[in-house]
């Protein structure tokens, strides 16, 4: 692969505000009822000691895509260039493999049954911006890049690609949340 | 958190075993039921047809000035892009912003002027053209006017807008002081500041090493004007947090802040006990407080009484954290405190503030690095302002129906101001004379005042009651005349600043149906009044080349040759500006100055000689543990309401599906322990019930909440047709909040700046 382009995401920096969501979903005019980026808090601690960090996650444009693998109609590619994950609408049979496999509940699924997901903004790459969710992010909790360029976004703080089966093209914090 | 609180609990163990950030997910649809309505991916492409307009996001309604470029296809607008010249928010966008286009053509959008054909509430219109719906204003005022005095009309203040000048502005030109102003929204703050420090502060978050968040929601309150980037940088940069509010919000959950988990609206309480603390231990600066305070010795005796044991049964904050929070604060030298609007909504508020600018002071935490600071100027000549305050006299601050601030403080910081609610108050009492016409002009009173059937009352006994908004809102079904306003996308005018920055607004598409913008609105109805003088008969051009006159270019100059905006120097940043700002000069009529001995007050010689107390005290709520503890038998939890949300302004946005879909339900906060205690799960529908009303909400469990306080977002009534979700009932069995407080006018305000109390006790169970 020519490169990997992937997401930093730093939840010790998510504020919860839910506009990378928003965000994603005006962009791409994602249908009522589904969004491809989902932000979720985990609380930890209890009363008054208690506190909860945010985790904003769309598709982690996998190295080894369970969802590609998986897909009995070859609807996902991962692609070559970049290898960023995309599905062929057209192509999709609306089985829900892929999302009974994709570990991290990426794939969507829409009125219409077939699979719809992030996909990394790839119009938008592809022309050299950077993705929605990236640009709108007030905290900067959220980066975008290649493989290598990742861990320089974070600046002094130490981040490690994201651990899992399918290899997920995602940094985070090691110190964890 | 919303309503992906529960999935993110239930999930926890999972997350723990998998070790994966990537398992934290929710599938917000299946929590939340929706129904889908949108064809996905029926954007075709379109680079060809698509033009970027550089504009301003106009979600927090004209003035919040945040940048974006406005994407155009095919003349419709349909998305936002990154702006990132514009310095007010650096190219990011909130939330909101993104829902524009679904905003703008809404299926409530205000598209043509109406006429009420039905009975009053009944909510049935018949469309009439603009000219029409003018001349039965202009017609209606002229003839109150002469029968009743022109101080018969009454507008209700929106949130502060850049139209907010051009409301004072005919009110002046018609003869009226009513400006009816909420109670609740940043004035109180800006007062009580005023007259305890000489002008309001800003916290210092670029320098400071401890920052108390008090009342306040930085992070949904203009995230995107650089409040999230400065937090998140200062709390990287190894600033330490407190937050002081009754639930742990994401601000503090962020910042690892230490959270102070106080009983909403006993700010004031909690305050004069750290006051307490501060000077009974001598952790003050005695160098400024010599200098620079008046009033010391006084507030020293008078604090001794609020001691932190005092505070904690009032507060139900433990005594021994009160007084580490103010050791700390008083400990560090760059220490800053940042006011939001939780401090306004109590009976106590100007007491709270008043405390927290008095331990501003007695620190030194004032306007140097890392405190409480004035900013610099702007060598940016200022545009003229449309206000005409040199022509308030005694005698028309004499005619306000009702204060808001103390006659002898009028006309204050905006200009003359009656309290929204007493405007209503004088419709049904007569009391000092009747209003006749209502003007709300971006306003709801149903869904934002107290008292909601009260206000019914009132609505359907007005003579005369216009609406100007951009969408449909609670009070329509008792207007008489609804004017459509043009959303801030569909006008070029006018200019936008931030600081030493200026751009021209651009029109990103034409006006929907027959609307106006606010301003051309003004113009018009002042010119047909008569008034055309002081409206640049009705030329709105003309007028934009007036204001733009101190800038030395017309404004099609300013568009044309700066289309992104012209930045001017700003001033280096100083401090210690003491003697300055110690002397301003008031907004009152006699000029006199703010803090008349030119130091920080302490104890207030013109509150005292006003008749109000001289030193801030303890005001028990309406209703609460303490104030009313009889009550707690049957109703044991105490309730109040967030001012601001992730996804909308105030009342507004509900019906904008993307938003939503983000918060598509009134969620009652309650702590899982008091939720188990009720047999409440997460989710269920709930009936919160208390001494004035009742509302039915959906709870959710929220680990970061007082175990004996509940809350929720207020404003709740407006449906969203996109997602199938029909308007809430606006009185009782809805959600609206107001219903809730007691509006009795003894109990409900604060004695000294009206602002209204947010606070009673209910019980939750089942609905």
């Amino acid at each position: 692969m020519a490169k990997q382009y992937g997401f930093l995401i730093d939840s010790e920096r998510c504020v919860d505000c839910r506009a990378c969501l928003t965000a994603c979903k005006a962009s791409h005019m994602v249908e009522l009822g589904v969004s491809w980026r989902h932000v979720t808090s985990v609380w930890k601690g209890s009363y008054p000691d208690v506190s909860f960090t945010s985790h904003s996650m769309a598709c982690n444009h996998c190295e080894e895509p369970a969802c590609v693998k998986v897909c009995p109609v070859h609807a996902l590619t991962k692609r070559s260039e970049d290898g960023i994950v995309v599905v062929d609408h057209a192509k999709c049979i609306g089985c829900g493999a892929c999302g009974r496999a994709c570990p991290y509940h990426a794939p969507q699924y829409g009125k219409d049954k077939r699979m719809q997901k992030c996909d990394l903004c790839v119009d938008r790459v592809s022309a050299g911006k950077k993705p929605v969710c990236v640009v709108t992010c007030s905290a900067g909790a959220l980066a975008f890049g290649t493989m290598e360029e990742l861990p320089a976004l974070a600046g002094k703080k130490k981040v490690a690609r994201l651990e899992g089966a399918t290899k997920p093209s995602v940094f985070v914090p090691v110190s964890g949340a | 958190m919303s309503a992906s609180c529960e999935a993110g609990l239930s999930r926890r163990a999972f997350l723990k075993t998998t070790g994966t950030l990537g398992a934290a997910l929710a599938l917000d649809r299946e929590a939340f039921g929706l129904t889908p309505m949108l064809d996905a991916h029926s954007a075709e492409s379109s680079a060809g047809r698509e033009k970027l307009v550089p504009t301003f996001c106009a979600m927090c309604g004209p003035s919040s000035g945040c940048g974006i470029l406005a994407k155009v296809v095919d003349g419709k607008f349909v998305g936002i892009e990154s702006f990132p010249e514009c310095p007010t928010n650096d190219g990011v966008n909130c939330a909101k912003a993104h829902g524009a286009p679904q905003w703008v053509y809404s299926p409530d959008r205000l598209r043509y002027p109406l006429k009420r054909v039905g009975a009053k509430g009944e909510g049935k219109f018949q469309r009439i053209t603009w000219d029409e719906a003018l001349t039965i204003i202009a017609d209606k005022l002229k003839e109150q006017k002469a029968k009743y005095g022109p101080e018969s009309l009454g507008i209700l203040s929106p949130a502060r807008r850049s139209y907010s000048d051009y409301l004072y502005r005919f009110l002046i030109t018609h003869g009226s002081p009513n400006y009816g102003h909420s109670g609740i929204c940043g004035a109180q703050l800006t007062f009580t500041f005023l007259y305890t420090l000489g002008a309001p502060t800003s916290p210092d978050y670029d320098h400071a090493d401890l920052m108390v968040i008090w009342g306040k929601q930085p992070i949904f309150s203009g995230a995107s004007k650089r409040s999230v980037s400065k937090l998140v940088a200062a709390r990287e940069r190894g600033c330490k947090f407190v937050t002081i509010k009754p639930t742990l919000e994401p601000d503090g959950a962020v910042t690892n802040a230490l959270w102070v988990p106080i009983r909403p609206g006993t700010d004031a309480a909690l305050a004069l006990a750290m006051l307490n603390i501060i000077i009974s231990e001598n952790l003050y600066d005695a160098a400024f407080v010599k200098d620079w305070c008046y009033g010391f010795e006084q507030l020293k005796d008078h604090v001794q009484q609020y001691t932190p044991a005092w505070a904690e049964q009032i507060t139900g904050v433990p005594a021994v954290q009160i007084r580490d929070v103010a050791r700390l604060y008083a400990n560090t030298p760059r220490a800053a405190i940042d006011c939001g609007n939780g401090l306004e909504h109590s009976v106590a508020a100007n007491d709270a503030i008043r405390a927290i600018g008095a331990l501003m002071a007695i620190t030194g935490h004032l306007d140097k690095p890392g405190t409480n600071v004035w900013g610099g100027g702007s060598a940016m000549p200022q545009p003229r302002g449309v206000h005409l305050r040199e022509r308030y006299t005694q005698e028309w601050v004499d005619k306000l129906v009702g204060y808001e601030f103390p006659a002898a403080f009028q006309p204050a910081m905006e200009g003359t101001s009656a309290s929204y609610y007493r405007i209503f108050d004088s419709v049904l009492t007569g009391e000092k004379y009747s209003i006749r016409t209502i003007i709300a002009p971006g306003s709801q009173a149903l869904a934002s005042t107290r008292g909601t059937r009260r206000i019914i009352e009132a609505l359907k006994k007005l003579d005369f009651f216009v609406i100007l908004d951009t969408t449909r809102t609670a009070d329509m079904p008792y207007a008489d005349v609804v004017v459509p306003i043009s959303t801030m996308y569909e006008i070029d005018h006018p200019f936008e600043t931030s600081g030493n920055w200026i751009m021209a607004r651009n029109k990103v598409i034409e006006p929907l149906g027959e609307s106006k913008s606010d301003y051309e609105f003004w113009l018009d109805l002042g010119n047909r009044m008569g008034y055309g003088a002081d409206w640049w008969n009705g030329d709105i051009g003309k007028h934009m080349d007036w204001r733009m006159e101190p800038l030395g270019m017309t404004y099609e100059e300013l568009r044309a040759n700066y289309p992104k905006g012209r930045t001017y120097e700003a001033a280096p940043p100083s401090y210690q500006k003491y003697a300055a700002h110690f002397s301003s000069k008031s907004t009152r009529l006699d000029k006199g100055p703010y803090l008349p001995q030119g130091k920080v007050t302490l104890y207030s010689t013109l509150f005292e000689k006003a008749g109000l107390t001289p030193m801030p005290v303890w005001r028990e709520l309406p209703e609460g543990p303490t104030a009313t503890p009889a009550l707690l038998g049957k109703y044991p939890l105490l309730l109040s309401d967030y001012h601001t949300s992730r996804s909308y302004n105030a009342s507004w946005l509900r019906n904008v599906p993307y938003l939503r879909e983000v918060e598509p339900y009134p969620f009652l906060h309650i702590h899982p322990g008091a939720a188990k205690q009720r047999g409440i799960a997460d989710g269920d529908w709930v009936t919160v019930e208390g001494p004035h009303g009742s509302i039915k909400v959906k709870a959710m469990l929220y680990p970061g909440t007082r175990p004996d306080v509940v809350m929720l977002l207020h404003g709740w009534w407006q449906g969203c047709t996109e997602l199938g979700m029909a308007d809430l009932p606006i009185a009782d069995g809805g959600a609206n909040t107001n219903n809730m407080y007691t509006t009795d006018p003894e109990k409900m305000f604060d004695p000294v700046i009206t602002a209204m109390s947010s606070q009673t006790l209910v019980e939750v169970r089942k609905a």
